[in-house]
């Protein structure tokens, strides 16, 4: 028999075909996706908070369906996610998803940065899912038909966490939802070293004070400029209410310096009765309760003034883009969409606590069961009368809530005029 | 030097001049890099920073030039000259505290022999810590509610807790005291190298003279420390000066603005307004305080006996 010596091209073409061919294979069956698709967010892919938790399974199912994809999480501080994004994308070095609050959204889109989700979600994502989301978020992603982002975990953002055992001190189940009735009750939940109210007065990303305006509903901010008026008579009525908090002593005139995880942890340890707090944050909140049982942990709205409904403010809250310059897109937005499936808005619920993207998934009974008593209450103050959201175009949100949070200083910490105070901060900002 | 056919005579003078050519070719050959480096990494950044102070630079975003539109709103700013008092206030206040306990522990460790080197670990332990983990350590411990541990000497002694860092009034001495805890031990290594300078013989001698401790230490120490100690001020002032870190970490500027310095002003303005170009305005006017501040120091420092001038 003779033996045949293959040619040196045939033995290339071989070995390339070996190489090549369980890739091709592979990418086959992926629909083409293949490729990194790297995220900046707060979160840790190898953290263990429930949103975490959560986020890492998605990206193991993702990846486990697309296996020549390779999702790459890069967390960043929360603050400085978007200004951190604007300047990577002028460098070239953007990630291809983000995570950014609302509030900055109309400034990170004016950089350019952002990429027509209209013009990358598939069309099924287009058909079933936008319309299944909620519209008073989802809305507000959309610039004069470019749609920069979505929506991601709605919620009433700023809420006020309050220990039962504690309300039941004074016979209450609940805060009250009128401003004339919850400050004398928080005077009364001063005890020894517990206050009955804690406010973040120095978090950059909040303004207690424009909270307590929210109860005068969403006429607060002018229809046109975005602006609410800092010395009309709502925030004069805000800057009296913190008065009187002060006054009964249900505020600290020394919590001075409080940021958001300040208060989160003297809520751990027992220190508030009540607190301003994040509302995706209340799985995180009964995680670490410290010096009272988890189970006692609730949430309410923000009361109002007059007979208005209690206030909730939807706002500041996550969303998620596409960068302008992502290389891959089409993998980052088959991920971006696995975010939404039903599968994962249920998870989203069961594991973090979190109200689903998903309208249609609260069908499920899930949402009916004890473990959901508190996306309920969630989901029912999203569908309040009091609900309201920030103008899309909120002006100066780089110094608003800093301004403001001087003013709640002063208010809490002095006793100069709230007038002076108030014109104070409106120089400031120079509205 | 003659023609050929002859043997050459080399002018001195010339050949001087050439082996100086080729001394400082070779000195501008060797330092050139390093100065290359430095150009890049801090001149040139100066400039860029001068340049954009000109500019409407907001969210990263170039909005145009404004000339000096930044500065007169910074200098017209009362809130800005509050900043300015505060930092000068907090520079003085912990260079009042930082020298001296400087100038002691280095007298205590060239006085204590082997225990002068557990002196010197345990005062160079803050200085080797990073500034927020310092500012997060301090946080933990100033802490007035149960878990604090500053709040829990004060219940165990049966004082109510106090929150150092929330008090208007004593906000700002507290983060001097942590900004002299940190990094004093600079100014110690500093001034321990200074005194080992100064001979022991002048001691002996004004031992025999019947000079007691403190005219030996104003007359004999301190003269002949003065370069030291020039060093030593100068770049505490910087330091203190420009210290940001701790302030983040503990107090966020406040409360009420109480920790609010230029520097702290500096970092908001840019990194929390995103107001770029005017955040380095605010640079560059603390550049300027701080070249004055030098130039004062050499002044008055650099002609006292034993000074560098």
């Amino acid at each position: 028999m003779r033996l045949i010596h293959p040619s040196r091209r045939a033995v290339l073409q071989m070995g390339a075909a070996a190489l090549f061919a369980p890739a091709i294979a592979r990418s086959a069956s992926a629909q083409g996706l293949s490729g990194t698709v790297r995220i900046w967010t707060f979160l840790s892919a190898e953290g263990t908070s429930p949103r975490e938790v959560v986020l890492r399974e998605l990206i193991q199912g993702f990846t486990a369906a697309n296996p020549g994809v390779q999702v790459l999480v890069e967390p960043q501080p929360f603050q400085e996610l978007e200004t951190k994004f604007v300047a990577a994308s002028a460098q070239g070095r953007a990630p291809d998803l983000i995570w950014m609050r609302d509030t900055f959204l109309s400034l990170v889109h004016a950089r350019g940065a952002l990429a027509n989700l209209d013009d990358e979600l598939s069309d099924s994502f287009r058909a079933e899912v936008l319309p299944d989301l909620y519209q008073v978020f989802a809305n507000k992603s959309v610039f004069d038909g470019f749609r920069t982002s979505l929506p991601l975990w709605p919620s009433p953002a700023q809420v006020i966490f309050y220990r039962k055992d504690v309300l039941g001190e004074v016979g209450l189940d609940a805060p009250p939802g009128n401003w004339d009735a919850f400050v004398p009750v928080a005077g009364q939940l001063t005890k020894g070293d517990r206050l009955g109210f804690g406010l973040p007065s120095n978090d950059n990303s909040v303004s207690s004070f424009v909270n307590i305006m929210t109860g005068f509903g969403p006429g607060i901010f002018d229809a046109a400029t975005g602006r609410f008026d800092v010395t009309g008579p709502e925030a004069v009525a805000a800057a009296e209410v913190v008065r009187q908090l002060v006054a009964n002593g249900a505020l600290s005139r020394t919590l001075l310096n409080a940021m958001g995880d300040d208060i989160q942890d003297q809520f751990a340890a027992g220190r508030f009765a009540m607190a301003q707090a994040f509302a995706p944050r209340f799985q995180q909140y009964r995680n670490i309760a410290a010096a009272y049982d988890p189970a006692q942990l609730s949430v309410a709205p923000w009361p109002a003034f007059g007979d208005r409904p209690p206030a909730a403010l939807l706002g500041p809250y996550w969303t998620v883009g596409l960068s302008a310059r992502s290389e891959n897109r089409a993998a980052a937005v088959a991920f971006l969409e696995t975010l939404y499936t039903p599968a994962a808005s249920l998870q989203w619920s069961r594991v973090a606590g979190l109200v689903p993207d998903r309208r249609s998934v609260q069908s499920d009974a899930f949402y009916a069961s004890p473990q959901a008593e508190v996306i309920r209450i969630f989901a029912g103050l999203l569908d309040s009368p009091g609900a309201l959201t920030f103008p899309q175009n909120l002006p100066d949100i780089t110094r608003v809530f800093p301004v403001m949070n001087i003013a709640l200083q002063e208010l809490i910490g002095t006793d100069e005029a709230i007038g002076a105070i108030l014109g104070r901060a409106r120089a400031s900002l120079g509205w | 030097m003659t023609a050929s056919g002859q043997q050459m005579t080399v002018d001195p003078a010339q050949s001087l001049r050439s082996a100086a050519r080729r001394t400082r070719a070779v000195g501008t050959a060797l330092v050139g890099p390093a100065l290359v480096f430095v150009l890049a990494i801090n001149v040139m950044p100066a400039f860029y920073g001068f340049y954009l102070s000109l500019r409407r630079v907001f969210f990263f975003g170039d909005e145009g030039f404004v000339g000096l539109q930044n500065y007169t709103a910074l200098l017209s700013d009362p809130l800005a000259w509050e900043a300015i008092g505060r930092s000068l206030v907090f520079s003085f206040g912990a260079l009042a505290v930082a020298v001296p306990l400087a100038l002691l522990s280095a007298m205590g460790i060239r006085r204590l022999g082997r225990w002068g080197m557990v002196l010197l670990t345990v005062v160079l332990v803050p200085w080797a810590m990073s500034p927020i983990v310092v500012a997060l350590l301090w946080k933990w411990i100033l802490v007035p509610s149960p878990g604090g541990l500053m709040g829990s000497l004060f219940s165990a002694l049966g004082y109510p807790p106090r929150d150092l860092l929330t008090d208007p009034v004593l906000a700002m001495p507290t983060l001097i005291a942590i900004a002299v805890w940190r990094n004093f031990a600079f100014a110690t290594i500093i001034l321990a190298g200074g005194l080992g300078q100064i001979p022991n013989d002048l001691y002996r001698a004004a031992s025999v003279d019947g000079l007691h401790a403190w005219e030996s230490f104003r007359r004999i120490t301190l003269p002949l420390l003065m370069p030291s100690l020039l060093i030593v001020v100068s770049m505490l002032t910087i330091s203190y000066f420009n210290e940001v870190q701790v302030i983040i970490g503990l107090t966020a500027g406040g409360p009420i603005r109480s920790t609010t310095t230029l520097a702290y002003q500096l970092y908001h303005t840019g990194f929390v307004e995103l107001d770029q170009g005017r955040g380095n305005a605010i640079a560059i006017v603390m550049f300027l305080i701080n070249m004055l501040l030098i130039a004062i120091y050499i002044r008055i420092l650099g002609r006292q006996p034993g000074g560098a001038t």
